[in-house]
């Protein structure tokens, strides 16, 4: 007797009544599916057009696609357990494609595969590791949804996804099983037949679930703006932001429907971690919920039914949410999108906001000074007019010039110009950057004061500025692009750390605490230069969360200067985070974070530990001069 | 409700203003302009009349071709239309003058309240809003922080001395002059600006105006504010002490 090698069993041919059975069935899924999925799609394609939509550079979104969708890169990096039950279900998924095919093409009579054949015994093993791997990661993935529930995947378990659960589990064992059948045996038609049912199943629940990924997001992911926290520029004179459904672009609907709802967006915001309305996750369910209410072409507001008006104006805009997305949604201009769409309109009502927007209207600071005030800080420093001739201009922002702890961070870091002798100059006149008003989403403001800004840097012939401030930085290299060329910028962090093996150590080696400014590390990506800097000056200690996933001050997207927050207020958790680690000192980068922490130091009981930017970490060290004092 | 405000267009609040060659008038050059303050107050309080009781708000400002952005922006507030009296005379126009070249152009539109900042935060006077009302003969009311229509005209909230206050009643037409910081105002919209664009700004000049072409006033200098830092120390004890510090406080510095 001849032994059989060990492979999956196939059924023979089907009599003809089966195959118009199996056709027919086949038939009535795929119209289920495009049933609900027609909708969807169309609903996507008839948002209005991405005005700036570019496909190019192509390599760059290749590359995100390889990275993010094939590779699961963020899946995993930020979730590792999870995210490899996930990989393994999607490469599972991918390894499938061909095998699930051919079991199609069998049902009709035509299957390319056989058992029999060099390559379709490879690659029927090679499916069989990836099942297998597959139903692992499922059972793992199913356990922690329904007995571990972390409370991000939210409160109500979705039965949905348990079924969902079950078919893929369920279409991998009924495909691994035909390897243990012997061939012939009326089993192999029986479990031809329930692998079959189970995918014709699966197919039409896909579109109403938030398994819609599975389609949608590796085109969210190739199509996304790609740069982070990308405002796109307003089209035209009738575009006002994200007001109604007409304002939806493709791909905002894209994300909308693409969305998977695993949390990972409000498990790392602020907001949602303190007691307020927002929920980043929420937001973007809204806007699907509007689409599948209301539909692209409606004229119903976006904040009203589906999206509660306060909620996008809790947003610090800290980006963790876009930064942790594995389906690709960027929430920030979303989010921004909102409160461009209120404020533009004038619908935003808001006696701090609009306390903000007036004081910037008619003098050049957030915080509503005398530009006078100003004068006199620069004169007491004697500080230097920027006159062409320094390498340096020397931006002092909003905080840099007229807050006091503002003003003793950049004095401290004028001297270390001053010690490694570096030219600068101050401009003699200067303007807020517009960032709080570019994140509140008051374009007329921001485009003036952009524009004013821009001016005065041209006439004054500026090349390089320095700065204390991460937003100022950000909002001058990116946000001002729309108006202008700007200068070339950079933060005082990345001075300093060009520069570290010029400047003196100090002789107690302290524990310093180093807390990551949103707009310095997510929004530019610069982690290591301050943590050099905060190195050279003593022991670098780390938060449980720093770096990428750091948690935000409280005091970004304009919230500064909003008043005060409903329920715990977000620099109090995080200042407790900085404080737990034991550290004497806290470091920070960016006046705001250093104020909201001042702030909420003060207002804790326990001593606190001394709270110091990085320049004045490094200016400590300098020999004593004598520099006239800040205040 | 028809309601006419008149805005005056000034060196913005942070503006270093400086004296000009001849000493007569400021260096205008490099100056930032903005809306004067009570005059923002006087279109918000118009904007919110119109709001609720509907009707018509028409800014109407005298000035030269600056003037225009100002004029822009309470038309991007919310105002309907505009007069813009083009004029770059001002300094040669005392109270008296301005009014007469506003009252000329409002008569036509007969309003039935008409609107003014308290005073000019450049020149100060105080008067142009009375002055207009006496030359348009109608009944008047200064320091008002808050207007309310009534069914036979208008309740208006008045600033008195020391945190006192006056409702009054008057008929309409009326005109008032507003004081700073009785509501809240409203900030700029992008919507705004781009719906302003197409509203009308209807534009006369002085000499077309029905209105006696003499100077009324001819400003001879302008000086800037000497400032003054002095130091005295008060003698004997800290009782008397602290009663000079007040007899000063009260008398000299008028801080208390």
């Amino acid at each position: 007797m001849v032994q059989t090698p060990f492979t999956l069993a196939e059924p023979a041919a089907f009599p003809l009544v089966e195959r118009f059975l199996f056709a027919a069935l086949a038939i009535a899924s795929g119209s289920l599916f495009w049933r609900r999925f027609g909708p969807i799609f169309r609903r996507i394609l008839q948002s209005k057009k991405d005005a700036d939509f570019r496909l190019a550079p192509v390599g760059r979104r290749v590359w995100d696609f390889v990275s993010e969708v094939l590779c699961q890169s963020k899946v995993i990096r930020q979730r590792p357990l999870p995210g490899l039950a996930h990989a393994f279900v999607f490469w599972g998924f991918c390894a499938f494609a061909l095998v699930t095919l051919n079991h199609c093409a069998v049902g009709l009579g035509v299957g390319f595969l056989s058992p029999e054949g060099f390559f379709g015994r490879f690659y029927f093993f090679f499916a069989a590791v990836f099942a297998f791997a597959c139903a692992i990661g499922i059972l793992g993935l199913f356990v922690r949804r329904f007995l571990v529930r972390p409370r991000w995947l939210g409160a109500k378990l979705s039965w949905e996804s348990g079924f969902i659960a079950f078919l893929i589990f369920f279409l991998m064992v009924t495909y691994l099983a035909a390897f243990f059948v012997p061939a012939g045996s009326q089993t192999i038609t029986i479990l031809w037949w329930l692998h079959t049912l189970t995918l014709l199943v699966f197919l039409p629940i896909i579109p109403h679930t938030k398994h819609l990924h599975l389609v949608l997001s590796p085109a969210t992911v190739f199509l996304s703006r790609g740069s982070f926290s990308r405002i796109p520029p307003l089209a035209g004179d009738e575009d006002f932001g994200l007001v109604a459904g007409t304002d939806l672009t493709r791909l905002v609907s894209l994300q909308a429907y693409s969305c998977v709802e695993c949390g990972r967006c409000t498990e790392h915001c602020p907001a949602a971690n303190t007691g307020k309305t927002l929920n980043p996750k929420e937001i973007i369910l809204g806007l699907r919920g509007y689409l599948n209410e209301f539909g692209p072409a409606s004229s119903e507001p976006l904040l009203g039914k589906h999206n509660p008006p306060i909620a996008p104006f809790q947003c610090t805009t800290c980006g963790s949410c876009e930064f942790q997305c594995p389906v690709g949604i960027e929430h920030l201009p979303i989010l921004v999108g909102l409160r461009r769409g209120a404020v533009n309109t004038g619908t935003w009502e808001d006696d701090h906001g609009a306390k903000l927007f007036l004081s910037l209207e008619r003098g050049s600071n957030a915080l509503g000074m005398q530009a006078s005030e100003r004068d006199k800080f620069i004169q007491k420093q004697q500080f230097p007019i920027f006159d062409g001739t320094q390498e340096y201009c020397l931006w002092l922002g909003c905080m840099g010039g007229y807050d006091p702890k503002g003003r003793e961070i950049v004095a401290d870091f004028a001297r270390v110009m001053r010690f490694l002798g570096t030219s600068f100059g101050v401009l003699r006149k200067e303007k807020c950057t517009g960032d709080p008003v570019r994140r509140l989403g008051n374009d007329l403001l921001f485009q003036q004061l952009a524009e004013s800004n821009l001016e005065a840097l041209a006439q004054n012939k500026v090349k390089k500025i320095v700065t204390i401030c991460p937003h100022c930085v950000r909002t001058i290299q990116e946000d001002w692009k729309e108006y202008g060329t700007p200068p070339e910028v950079e933060h005082h962090s990345e001075f300093m750390a060009r520069h570290l093996s010029r400047l003196p150590r100090p002789s107690q080696q302290e524990t310093i605490v180093y807390h990551d400014p949103c707009y310095l590390g997510r929004y530019r990506n610069v982690y290591e230069e301050p943590r050099s800097v905060v190195s050279h000056s003593g022991q670098l200690l780390e938060a449980e969360r720093h770096g990428e996933r750091s948690f935000c001050c409280g005091a970004g997207g304009g919230l500064a200067f909003l008043g005060e927050e409903t329920g715990e207020r977000v620099s109090h958790v995080r200042a407790k985070e900085l404080v737990a680690t034991g550290a004497k000192t806290i470091g920070t980068a960016c006046p705001f974070c250093n104020s909201m922490f001042r702030d909420a130091l003060a207002s804790s009981s326990d001593a606190a530990p001394q709270l110091l930017d990085i320049a004045q970490l490094t200016a400590r060290a300098l020999p004593q001069q004598d520099a006239p004092s800040a205040s | 409700m028809k309601i006419v405000v008149a805005i005056k267009q000034v060196p913005e609040r942070d503006a270093p203003v400086r004296i000009g060659a001849a000493g007569r008038w400021i260096e205008e050059a490099d100056l930032q302009w903005a809306l004067n303050e009570s005059d923002a107050y006087a279109l918000e309080e118009a904007l919110q009349l119109k709001e609720q009781h509907g009707g018509e708000v028409i800014v109407l400002s005298a000035g030269p071709e600056r003037a225009g952005s100002t004029i822009r922006e309470a038309l991007a507030k919310g105002a309907d239309r505009a007069i813009h009296i083009d004029c770059d005379d001002l300094g040669n126009r005392d109270a008296l003058g301005v009014a007469r070249l506003l009252a000329a152009a409002i008569q036509p539109e007969n309003p039935d309240l008409i609107l003014t900042g308290l005073q000019s935060d450049d020149l100060g006077y105080g008067q142009t809003g009375v002055i207009l009302a006496e030359l348009l003969n109608l009944p008047h009311s200064s320091l008002i922080l808050h207007v309310e229509k009534s069914d036979t005209g208008i309740t208006v909230k008045r600033e008195l001395e020391e945190g006192w206050f006056q409702n009054i009643e008057l008929p309409l037409p009326a005109a008032l002059t507003i004081q700073s910081g009785g509501t809240k105002l409203r900030y700029a919209t992008l919507m705004g600006i781009k719906r302003a664009k197409t509203k009308e700004v209807r534009r006369v000049t002085a000499a077309e105006l029905p209105v006696p072409s003499e100077a009324t006033a001819s400003l001879e200098r302008i000086a800037l504010p000497q400032k003054q830092k002095t130091t005295q120390i008060l003698t004997g004890s800290a009782q008397e002490a602290a009663a000079a510090l007040v007899e000063k406080l009260k008398f000299e510095v008028r801080a208390l």
